[in-house]
């Protein structure tokens, strides 16, 4: 019978011997069981489907780099065992600093906490992003143009093929819009969008 | 709720195009099959040993070049205490070429401390059978710091060379790689400071001696915690 060590070391072998195709198959069934692995574990840290990508791919550059130095004469799944267990290791260590430097607040921004008016910023922004979102798209266009890249009426009419008074009153049109939702958020607010 | 739901929803659209990119990765990674050809398993080892053996080469023209050569050298060579310092230096050596190579390799056969046994044993001989009757500190006030720090010295050379030769391998465990590499160079700067080495007594060389190259040790697997990842 065929064993994972017997198929992948040989694989390994014909890489050597410069075969793209065999080499391209065992690179892609480990990215294959990586994934398998990583994605729980890294959901469990809170992360998501990109961070797993990225760390398949860090993986794979490294057991590509530094293919040299598996001797063809010992088995291949103890050598990618070590490389695996290496790099997620340095991986970890590196969220979890990155994770400590995003929970770091400065003094600065613990006092500018308690000076200014107690608003949670992120979540509005993330609720304007949503209903801007919602709008329809001449509205949703204005609006970011103006509101978000912070173009002048007159550009913005001029991209958009049209007068400025045209421009103006879309803008106003998607403003009550984004009002009513805005009310309508308050008066319900556990409302879920799934 | 709503935002996280949502947040959810972009990554599964990000991990499809991710994967994408792994796959166009895996494509060019592939391109470049069967380029390693020359550096096979084989040549590492043969690398390392050109290396220890240049390490020491160096680490002795750099004693005869700090110590100047003893008069007395030949006679001394054919002395007993001379004898036992080189075996002692050289068996440590072995132990720590063999740890070295091991620690160059992903998953290497997990090479026990043993191969250190008989370098250590030798010294620890040595100290146990010390009838000479010469002191701990050695013949002067200054026999310690001088020993201790020329083995260091001595060893620098010896232990950038090794560090350098790692990195053409894969350790997976760089700080360990690295206290390997200060092993062995530090056996083999002390291998060569026997040659100007005045103090006899088998307990000052089975303490300085391995103070010593535990400290090029620890040095090394400073350096290598650095130096050594990838």
């Amino acid at each position: 019978m065929e064993t994972r060590e017997h198929i992948w070391a040989e694989a390994m072998r014909a890489e050597r011997r410069g075969e793209t195709a065999a080499y391209e198959r065992l690179l892609g069934e480990i990215a294959d069981a990586l994934r398998r692995l990583i994605r729980g574990r890294l959901a469990r840290l809170g992360l998501g489907v990109h961070e797993t990508e990225d760390l398949v791919q860090e993986i794979l550059i490294g057991l590509h780099i530094k293919r040299h130095s598996w001797d063809a004469g010992r088995p291949f799944l103890p050598w990618l065992y070590a490389i695996v267990r290496y790099k997620l290791a340095d991986a970890a260590r590196r969220l979890r600093r990155e994770a400590r430097y995003r929970c770091d607040i400065t003094l600065d921004e613990w006092s500018a906490l308690f000076a200014a008016p107690a608003e949670d910023f992120d979540r509005t922004l993330i609720d304007v992003d949503r209903h801007v979102d919602g709008l329809p798209t001449g509205q949703r266009e204005v609006v970011r143009a103006l509101a978000i890249d912070g173009a002048s009426v007159r550009a913005t009419a001029q991209k958009l093929g049209t007068s400025e008074g045209a421009v103006r009153m879309t803008l106003h049109r998607a403003l009550q819009r984004l009002a009513a939702a805005a009310d309508l958020e308050r008066a319900e607010p556990i409302r879920g969008k799934a | 709720m709503s935002p996280a739901s949502k947040t959810g929803h972009d990554e599964t659209g990000r991990g499809e195009t991710g994967r994408g990119e792994t796959d166009r990765l895996i494509r060019h990674l592939a391109r470049e099959a069967g380029t390693q050809r020359d550096r096979g398993a084989f040549s590492f080892d043969r690398m390392l040993f050109l290396v220890a053996a240049l390490s020491l080469i160096v680490a002795v023209a750099l004693t005869f070049l700090l110590f100047g050569i003893r008069a007395d050298l030949l006679a001394t060579m054919r002395s007993a205490p001379f004898q036992h310092k080189v075996a002692c230096t050289l068996a440590l050596a072995c132990g720590g070429f063999l740890l070295v190579r091991d620690a160059a390799r992903p998953g290497g056969t997990g090479r026990s401390l043993l191969v250190l046994l008989p370098g250590v044993v030798l010294l620890a001989f040595g100290g146990a059978t010390d009838a000479s009757g010469l002191s701990v500190m050695g013949q002067s006030g200054i026999s310690v710091p001088i020993c201790v720090g020329a083995i260091i010295v001595l060893s620098l050379p010896a232990l950038a060379m090794t560090i350098g030769a790692l990195r053409m391998g894969a350790s997976t465990r760089p700080t360990v790689a690295g206290a390997t590499a200060g092993l062995l160079a530090g056996a083999l700067g002390a291998a060569a400071y026997t040659v100007a080495c005045r103090n006899d007594g088998g307990l000052f060389v089975a303490i300085w001696y391995s103070a010593a190259i535990l400290i090029v040790a620890t040095l090394g697997a400073a350096i290598g915690r650095r130096a050594l990842a990838w």
